[in-house]
């Protein structure tokens, strides 16, 4: 791949253009490739925004987390 | 929570994200069995070079109460490919929907939740059935950060990336002086013949 293009997808990816499977399709092999690429242009993994078809879902998750976390001792 | 609940995870990606940070074991903060399908674990294990191949072993086999690899039929599929050389993408994905059945299918009382990678829980609907709840890896770590269990989320992604350029460095030297290793006995190999 060229480095040009390697360095645009991992910037759409950690700006939350475009996602890993994406990443996949287009030549990257796997995630550890992903990481290096943020790491060497001074970015880190994209956090979803609290939007998208799965809120719902997630907020619940996030529920479940929080609720086991205070219940621990 | 009344009946099994299980954290189900789909992707390979929460898993170097946290083992390269050196922070696995947020993962067990909760207090929450783990599932890890058997094609997610095969696709983490065997990627060249990454520490965290033996990292995630030594892990999970320090925890088997807690954390435990589903055989699936997805898995086997993924042998068998892996054997023929063909293309793997997507079964870790498709081995988690398979192991997700199963537990649902267990017990009526079931509940999972899934860990996905965030830039992938944010596009499409993943999940339909009420007793199933998504959860990403950021946050999973906005979560832990606000129960003051870790110090920061975007400290333990930065690391990640750092430690993942660090892993690939190491590689290609590795890969340049086994190139270079063979084109010295490719030439030895020459001029002995010479």
């Amino acid at each position: 791949m060229q480095p040009e293009l390697r360095e645009a997808l991992v910037r759409q990816y950690a700006g939350g253009e475009i996602t890993w499977h994406e990443l996949r399709e287009r030549g990257f092999d796997n995630y550890v490739q992903v990481l290096a690429g943020l790491g060497e242009f001074g970015l880190r993994p994209p956090i979803a925004p609290m939007e998208g078809p799965n809120l719902a879902a997630r907020e619940r998750g996030r529920a479940i987390i929080r609720e086991a976390l205070r219940a621990r001792p | 929570m009344t009946g099994p609940f299980s954290l189900i995870v789909t992707d390979t990606s929460p898993l170097f994200t946290l083992v390269l940070a050196g922070s696995f074991d947020v993962l067990l903060r909760p207090g929450i069995a783990v599932s890890i399908p058997d094609a997610v674990y095969i696709e983490v294990t065997r990627v060249h070079g990454a520490p965290g191949a033996e990292q995630i072993v030594e892990w999970i086999n320090a925890h088997l109460e807690a954390v435990r690899i589903v055989p699936t039929e997805i898995g086997i599929d993924q042998q068998r490919r892996l054997e023929e050389g063909r293309s793997i993408r997507r079964l870790g994905e498709q081995a988690a929907i398979e192991t997700l059945e199963r537990f649902l299918r267990s017990d009526p009382a079931a509940e999972a939740l899934l860990l996905f990678e965030d830039s992938a829980v944010g596009k499409r609907r993943a999940v339909v059935d009420q007793r199933v709840s998504l959860i990403s890896t950021g946050d999973f770590l906005r979560e832990l950060e606000t129960a003051g269990m870790i110090q920061s989320t975007d400290h333990i992604l930065d690391l990640a990336a750092a430690q993942g350029r660090n892993v690939e460095r190491r590689r290609e030297a590795n890969e340049d002086s086994t190139t270079r290793e063979r084109l010295r006995e490719q030439l030895h190999r020459n001029r002995d013949g010479d």
